[in-house]
């Protein structure tokens, strides 16, 4: 977790102030680091806000959310592998892939809505199969499965679709119910993110998968020791491959939320998702070599990358500053974790 | 022999908690075959850490060629002439022979390597010592015995006036131990300076002139070997006096149940043709050696590492143990000797780790039973005095005692009917240790059945009912505790064939 | 513990196939394989255009694979080569188009560019000790949204054939009256000699292999490891450089935003090649093969009826298979 520390230095905190914050009951719940994350947020709308006016308006609010529900998903679920000391470089290609196949399902072959979600996640499940089986029982390195399976997942999506792009039915069309996940307009005509509602929700089932349950338990163990607990008698292999199974899934269901909120998807593109979920993910204490998860710390995380991308462009900026901000946040945040694990041993 | 070469006087070494080296001597001559001896624990590779600057001695001097030294690491060591060839060779497998023996200070012609050059030199290294290996073949590709003659060839290359051998033939085959001898007699005869570490009598008998014996960190004598026997060296290696009562008879009555029985267990070289059973109630020392096998035993046994053949039982009925998982199903739980490797998830909380082997059993549906887990965890925390400020604070915050207490209570919540234990107090204080004794002793009455593989000849003495012993794979010795004394497990734990 | 020496059989105990590396043999065997069934399916294959047009593609995975081979020989990867040769070539190309400068000025930046993602990648890895695919992948970002910045967002196309400064696209493709000759092969060729007499024949290449044959061991040999295998990555950086200018010279325009992706065709071809993941192992000469199955693959697919998509599902299947090989060959070296 970046050096707290030195930030509360500059804000002049003094060292006993510092510490009374960390004793209050509810930052101790939550985590020092997650109180200080939510107030980058807030000081980074606050930033922006004066920076371009615009940005105190709620279609702004909406845009940047917009961008933050699939991500939200995407970096839930890459969570869980990078507990397990892996990574994910597939899901942003996987969601796409699942929304151009069932999109598609959808659209051309009237197969019903329902169907159609569902094999959204279930697309996504499937490349979670793959990845977590060529990981868990062949042991390939994840980060070149991943990527290969990025690839096929492209390259799968673009197939089916003839490398078509697709369309997504409005919400007044007929099968555009789905978008009640994402958000619904009342009848003065503002629009309640509701996409905000089901995210959190998820989240919150996700942190309860997380700590409370045995597939999270052993994922954590087993990203802080494997053979610890092979030794122990546990099916390691199992739920290591788990937590890709999971990682895919979520994708699938970022792939929903995706096309609620953007309508069109097109073949071959996905990728720098991947980043920002993987940015989101580090930037909220989760850690590269495993063993350590923040469900908390992701979605925050990822509020922040979804408010940077809307802050640059608000301003005027190439959208390709985006790129390079998210690139040093990875590798500060990478760093910071890298060090802190030297400093403990 | 020549006149002494090297001379350590009143090496004195301690560590937290730890009195490694307690002013102990050891004097080397040119053209001399110096064993060092002693058991597991005795000192010998912290005295040599502390002669090539690994470690900095507390008290005592090193006098070499005549002037004192102190060194502040190995490559300075080595440039002096002093040289350690380890156990564990430290090779670059995708290199060649020459290639590595020349790392570092390759000979170029012009601002390329000369790779011809090199091949040439090293030929004529192994030439001056009889060895016979291709210099262009790749290091990983030779035996381990050959990988070792390039580490003595490189040593020699580097101008060595003393080489230590640590172990050198734990890993070799009689053929290549053979060579090995040739190549250090080829050296003592050039008058150089050799330390031997090794507990293989025979050897000791075979190529070396003298015998230094350590034992618990200190300077026990040295003796000539010509003069000496096999009994000799052993008294000095263990005639300690044990302070705690060994066990006089067992506690396991003859006809007690067997629930354990291993039968031509294989798994290499380390595990040659093991059987054993352990009666219910009773607890199994298995001692000898570092080396032995006893670990790799146990290992097999747990289903941890893949095995040969061999068939076990438990209970009288067999069983198919090919995982840890099989095993723990069998119930057989095993403590590993590296608790901090193999045995504890650092990130996690004491009531985490305390439910790893058995999660199962503390759920609650589909949610772990956190209130049960803190119980179980608190009960065992309490039972063995673990120091730990609460049952949630992380593994990586304790002491590495503490930690260890932490894995035995992980299988005392499994409650499995048969523990193999390794080197369970190695690392504990003294106060903790007499309460994993307790801790055991209670067990077994329970109707537990305990293997407790352990170096510590008083806690084999004081704790077995039955006693192993093992050495480089084989099973060399058993005998009930009434008839076990230091002597004849020391023998069997150094009888080979 | 006691490891036999490997008996191998009549095959791989032949001297010349020994010499060579059976991977490569097999290699060549796949590449004339697959040559073969695009020529039987498709007979427009067989023309001289397809060559030439093979060897187009090939240029800057080459070179893109040659610099990475030197960050996997390490044990580490280098996954900004993607997106650092198109930054590379936009900001070269950015220099001639809109500031004047002559094209040899734009290659030099080209090359100082990816010399400094070199860099970077060096100081991430080799010093701060971070794990080299995240400290690339930071670099991988970070490049992408760079050239696109330095450029103001827009497509570069360096000069055309036609006009007098297009001659550096005659490096690698000469046109003598109507035949198109591939000179850039030559000049791979060329690099190829030069880099393996680099990484066998020199100190620094000879330490690079050590480290990733054991880091550890090579240190306590007493060479400064951090040095070495900085090294390697500012290699990697300065072939992206290159292959900055060779991607330029093929393609008509350099797109921003683009290059991601392009890294995995250099990597499988580097692996296809007999680089080892886990470090320690790998010729140049291997991954330029290597890197012909990805570059026929990709202009061969087309002719046989299958787009790009498919060219993306089978260099997904291809890179697995190759990985599977290499894991399945370490751990039964172990």
């Amino acid at each position: 977790m970046i050096c707290v520390r030195k930030v509360l230095y500059t804000l002049e905190l003094e060292e006993w102030e510092v510490e009374k914050i960390k004793n209050n009951a509810l930052v101790k719940k939550v985590g020092f680091n997650r109180v200080v994350l939510f107030c980058v947020l807030i000081l980074m709308y606050i930033v922006f806000a004066i920076l371009s006016p615009t940005f105190l308006s709620y279609n702004r609010i909406l845009s940047a959310l917009n961008y933050a529900y699939f991500l939200g998903f995407l970096a839930l679920g890459v969570t869980f592998v990078i507990a397990t000391g892996g990574i994910d470089f597939s899901i942003g290609p996987v969601m796409f892939c699942a929304a151009l196949i069932s999109g598609s399902l959808l659209t051309k072959s009237g197969v019903p809505l329902a169907v159609c979600l569902i094999i959204s996640i279930l697309v996504g499940t499937v490349f979670g199969v793959i990845n977590g089986y060529l990981v868990a029982y062949w042991n390939m390195p994840s980060f070149i499965t991943s990527m290969a399976s990025m690839m096929l997942a492209k390259g799968v999506g673009s197939a089916f679709t003839k490398t078509q792009s697709v369309s997504w039915p409005q919400s007044s069309q007929e099968n555009g119910g789905f978008r009640v996940l994402v958000k619904v307009m009342t009848g003065s005509g503002t629009q309640i993110p509701t996409g905000l509602i089901f995210l959190l929700v998820v989240a919150v089932i996700c942190a309860i998968i997380l700590n409370k349950t045995k597939i999270g338990r052993y994922i954590l163990c087993l990203g802080s020791n494997k053979e610890a607990v092979r030794l122990s008698g546990v099916n390691v292999k199992k739920w290591e491959m788990l937590a890709y199974v999971i990682c895919g899934t979520l994708a699938g269901v970022a792939s929903i939320v995706y096309v609620g909120a953007y309508t069109t998807v097109q073949p071959g593109l996905g990728d720098t998702f991947n980043n920002d979920a993987i940015a989101g993910c580090v930037m909220g204490g989760t850690s590269m070599a495993g063993g350590v998860a923040s469900i908390s710390g992701t979605v925050i995380g990822v509020m922040i990358i979804a408010l940077l991308q809307e802050g640059i462009l608000a301003m005027g900026f190439q959208k390709d500053w985006q790129y390079v901000i998210t690139g040093l946040i990875v590798l500060a945040a990478v760093y910071a974790d890298v060090r802190s694990r030297k400093r403990k041993n | 022999m020549g006149e002494v070469i090297l001379t350590m006087n009143g090496i004195d070494k301690s560590f937290p908690g730890v009195h490694a080296l307690d002013h102990v001597n050891l004097e080397v001559r040119k053209g001399e075959v110096h064993a060092l001896m002693g058991e597991n624990g005795a000192g010998k590779s912290t005295l040599m850490k502390v002669l090539t600057g690994i470690y900095t001695k507390d008290e005592g001097t090193i006098t070499y060629e005549g002037k004192e030294v102190e060194f502040a690491n190995p490559r300075e060591a080595q440039a002096a002439g002093i040289v350690i060839v380890h156990q564990e060779l430290n090779m670059l497998n995708h290199l060649t022979v020459a290639q590595n023996i020349f790392i570092g200070r390759e000979m170029m012609s012009g601002k390329l390597i000369n790779d011809k050059k090199m091949n040439e030199e090293a030929k004529k290294l192994f030439h001056k010592l009889n060895i016979d290996i291709d210099p262009t073949e790749k290091m990983g590709k030779l035996t381990v015995g050959k990988q070792q003659m390039c580490e003595i060839a490189k040593a020699i290359s580097h101008d060595a006036k003393v080489i230590i051998f640590d172990e050198p033939s734990a890993a070799l085959t009689e053929a290549e131990i053979d060579e090995l001898f040739k190549i250090i007699r080829d050296l003592r005869e050039k008058q150089l300076g050799i330390v031997y570490i090794s507990h293989r009598m025979d050897e000791i008998k075979v190529i070396t002139d003298r015998v230094t014996v350590m034992r618990d960190g200190g300077y026990v004598g040295t003796l000539i070997t010509e003069d000496s026997t096999k009994d000799d060296i052993i008294n000095m290696m263990v005639g300690r006096v044990i302070y705690e009562e060994p066990k006089t008879k067992s506690n396991v009555a003859p006809d007690a149940p067997v629930i354990l029985k291993v039968e031509n267990l294989n798994a290499g070289k380390m595990v040659q043709d093991v059987s054993f059973e352990l009666h219910k109630g009773e607890i199994l020392g298995f001692s000898g050696l570092m080396g032995a096998g006893r670990t790799e035993t146990a290992r097999a046994l747990f289903g941890a590492d893949p095995k040969e053949s061999g068939d076990i039982y438990v209970n009288g009925k067999k069983v198919d143990i090919k995982n840890p998982m099989d095993a723990v199903k069998h119930g057989i739980g095993y403590l590993s000797e590296d608790r901090k490797q193999f045995g504890i998830v650092v990130q996690k909380s004491v009531a985490e780790n305390s439910t790893m082997a058995s999660l199962d059993n503390y759920m609650n549906g589909i949610f772990i039973n956190k209130k049960k887990e803190a119980e179980v965890a608190k009960k065992y925390v309490e039972s063995l005095s673990t120091k730990t400020p609460s049952v949630d604070q992380l593994v990586v915050n304790l002491s590495g005692g503490n930690q260890q207490k932490v894995v035995i209570a992980k299988w005392l919540v499994r409650d499995c009917d048969i523990l193999i234990f390794d080197e369970p107090t190695r690392g504990i204080d003294v106060g903790a240790k007499s309460e994993i004794y307790h801790l055991m002793n209670e067990l077994v009455a329970e109707g537990k059945s305990i293997i407790m593989i352990s170096s510590e000849m008083s806690e084999i003495l004081r704790m077995s009912d039955r006693i192993v012993v093992m050495c480089e794979g084989k099973k060399t010795g058993e005998m009930s505790i009434s008839e076990a004394t230091q002597e004849n497990i020391m023998h069997a734990a150094t009888l080979r064939n | 513990m006691g490891k036999n020496e490997k008996k191998g059989n009549v095959f791989t105990n032949n001297p010349l196939v020994r010499a060579i590396g059976t991977q490569k043999i097999v290699v060549v065997l796949v590449i004339i394989l697959l040559a073969l069934l695009f020529s039987i399916m498709s007979p427009s294959f067989r023309k001289y255009a397809t060559v030439v047009s093979i060897f187009d593609y090939s240029y800057y995975i080459s070179f893109m694979a040659i610099g990475v081979t030197f960050a996997l020989i390490t044990g580490g990867v280098d996954l900004s080569i993607g997106t650092g040769m198109i930054a590379s070539g936009l900001v070269g190309g950015y220099l001639i188009t809109h500031q004047g400068m002559p094209v040899i000025v734009g290659m030099l930046a080209s090359i100082v560019l990816g010399l400094l993602f070199g860099l970077f990648n060096a100081l991430l890895i080799a010093v701060l000790d971070l794990p080299p695919f995240i400290g690339t992948l930071g670099t991988m970002m970070v490049a992408r949204g760079l050239g696109s910045i330095l450029t103001g967002g827009m497509s570069i196309t360096w000069p055309a054939a036609s006009v007098p400064q297009g001659w550096f696209r005659s490096i690698f493709k000469l046109t003598i009256g109507n035949v198109k000759f591939p000179l850039g092969f030559i000049i791979v060729i060329l690099v190829v000699i030069i880099m393996s007499t680099f990484l066998n024949r020199s100190r620094p290449g000879r330490y690079i292999i050590a480290i990733g044959s054991n880091k550890e061991a090579t240190r306590l040999s007493g060479i400064n490891v951090v040095k070495w295998q900085s090294l390697a990555y500012i290699i990697s950086g300065l072939f992206t450089g290159i292959a900055g200018i060779a991607y330029a010279a093929t393609f008509q325009a350099v797109a921003p935003g683009t290059g991601a992706g392009l890294e995995l065709d250099a990597i499988a071809g580097a692996i296809i090649g007999g680089t080892s993941m886990t470090g320690g192992y790998g010729t140049i000469a291997g991954t330029l093969l290597g890197v012909f199955v990805m570059s026929l693959l990709k202009t061969g697919l087309p002719f046989i009826g299958l787009q790009a998509n498919w060219q993306q599902i089978i260099t997904g299947l291809v890179l697995i298979i190759a990985v599977l090989i290499d894991v399945l060959k370490n751990s039964k070296r172990a």
